[in-house]
């Protein structure tokens, strides 16, 4: 049915598609009885940017309610948690109260809570996440990168690991040797993430031309992925590849809004990269060009 | 739908067929590319049935060689427009607002006002901004670009910054149809500053692009605060 490919929000099933107001997503939210309701009130306070006072410390408060997973359980507590991660990554400013809380999440033995957290602490640019991020992913593509036995998923969420250390950007060689080795993990979309984190902490072209790459990969889902990490630094010379990926324009645009919006001059620009591409020197004008192109 | 029966030209009959007879995503793809390329006016009805298959690769290459066919392959897109396809409807938007036939201004019209899909609201602003206005006697003219302005200006609230950057590229392209009147052109601006303004609008490539059009309408300078504040979010 999604012809267009647009992204609906994966709010999950409950209650999806029915507008409420910000005083129910906080009602739904606040009361225990309905883990569902409360789902959607968590996800409907983040989607929405909720800058209500009572959101953040109900947030909190949701994240704390945790137990271990028991999938007969429907929507479960974690779940709430999961969805109290996300809605408090997107709340900026107001959730820097929330990051001790996040910072615990880190630490539990849900890996999607985990990985929830670790996303959220990245959109927050929390940098007392640095340290307990990078311990996460200190024992390498071997370990930390490792198939868990019976499961598609590797033994930590390391593509949310690598994409909060490079969205927080705090740069140090210690950090950049833990994270280089994942570039050659056998998984397309964590070299793509590791390649993204790199980019955004060394400036080093090599990172964006590897993204670049992955543009190429007969995988729609790797292509996606590498749109949406080049998106994510802005990096102007992957403006014509990008325009020119098999892919739907959606992506592409989003791809393309986070070149408009980099400065052209961050880190990237001005490091390690003495012959400026022609994309470069061309600015805005170019990027939204191209973005008119896709309309 | 029933799939027709192409008639006449042999050559047409062989490329419809080897559509109907595709067994494969790919194998449909390159009959509908092939068709598409054959710029044979009679292939748009075939097209058209390809927009319904559930098939997004050959749903681009038939929304292409719609748009190539121009003028017309309309009648045959409004014909087969199918209420109950929901893809097949968003691709027949495409297919109109990249034809910019003002055949196709009601189906625009609703799609920006109503349509659950962003990328198809996106594909309506920008065509409600180019449709071709030229044929048309002056009074009629002068209502249906008022029509376009109309929904182009109730599009600047839409809650998805794609479908907004859409709007400023419709109301930018849309100001040559309002000249000379200076109110409509006042509204136009209007519309396009509030896109600009920081305090109005989250999206900063937004308010760059509308930075960009007010800039071209008006020329350098006139809208310096625009794009100025940058934030990220």
């Amino acid at each position: 049915m999604d012809a267009s490919g647009d992204s609906l929000p994966s709010a999950g099933n409950p209650g999806n598609g029915d507008p409420i107001s910000e005083e129910e997503a906080l009602r739904r939210l606040r009361q225990s009885d309905d883990p569902s309701a409360q789902y959607y009130g968590a996800w409907w306070l983040g989607r929405n940017r909720s800058r209500h006072p009572e959101a953040v410390p109900l947030l909190r408060e949701a994240l704390r309610q945790r137990r271990p997973r028991d999938p007969g359980a429907g929507v479960e507590e974690n779940a709430v948690a999961r969805n109290a991660a996300r809605a408090l990554g997107k709340l900026g400013d107001s959730a820097v109260a929330a990051i001790p809380d996040l910072l615990a999440a880190l630490e539990d033995e849900d890996h999607g809570l985990r990985e929830a957290a670790a996303r959220a602490l990245g959109e927050l640019r929390a940098l007392e996440a640095v340290e307990p991020l990078r311990r996460r992913l200190a024992s390498g593509p071997a370990v930390a990168g490792a198939l868990q036995p019976g499961s598609p998923r590797l033994q930590e969420p390391c593509e949310a690991l690598l994409e909060a250390l490079g969205d927080i950007g705090a740069s140090d060689p210690a950090l950049v040797a833990v994270i280089r080795p994942f570039v050659d993990h056998e998984r397309p979309l964590i070299r793509s993430a590791a390649c993204r984190a790199l980019l955004q902490l060394t400036g080093e072209p090599q990172w964006g031309q590897q993204l670049v790459q992955l543009l190429q990969h007969p995988q729609l889902q790797v292509r996606r992925a590498a749109l949406m990490d080049l998106g994510a630094v802005g990096w102007r010379p992957a403006l014509e590849p990008i325009a020119a990926t098999l892919a739907e324009n959606s992506l592409k645009l989003i791809a393309l809004r986070g070149l408009a919006e980099s400065d052209g001059d961050q880190p990237v620009a001005a490091g390690a990269h003495p012959q400026a591409s022609p994309a470069e020197a061309m600015g805005h004008g170019a990027v939204l060009a191209a973005m008119d192109a896709l309309l | 739908m029933a799939v027709s029966s192409p008639c006449g030209d042999p050559a047409l009959v062989d490329l419809v067929r080897a559509v109907q007879r595709a067994d494969s995503a790919l194998a449909m793809l390159h009959a509908t590319q092939a068709l598409a390329n054959s710029g044979h006016p009679d292939a748009a009805p075939h097209l058209v049935e390809v927009l319904g298959f559930n098939n997004p690769g050959a749903a681009v290459a038939a929304v292409d060689g719609l748009i190539a066919l121009g003028h017309g392959a309309v009648e045959p897109i409004l014909t087969g427009l199918d209420c109950h396809n929901y893809g097949a409807r968003a691709w027949a938007v495409r297919a109109l607002a990249g034809i910019g036939d003002v055949r196709g201004l009601e189906v625009l019209e609703e799609a920006l006002a109503t349509d659950i899909g962003p990328s198809v609201r996106r594909a309506a602003a920008r065509g409600l901004g180019r449709l071709d206005l030229t044929p048309l006697p002056q009074e009629v003219r002068l209502s249906v670009s008022e029509r376009c302005l109309v929904a182009l200006e109730q599009g600047c609230g839409d809650g998805e910054w794609v479908v907004r950057y859409a709007v400023v590229v419709g109301l930018e392209s849309l100001v040559p149809a309002l000249h000379p009147e200076a109110e409509r052109l006042q509204r136009a601006r209007r519309a396009l500053g509030g896109l600009g303004d920081p305090r109005a609008e989250e999206a900063l490539v937004v308010r760059l692009r509308a930075a960009q059009a007010l800039e071209r309408i008006d020329g350098p300078g006139a809208t310096a605060a625009a794009g100025s504040e940058h934030t990220h979010g």
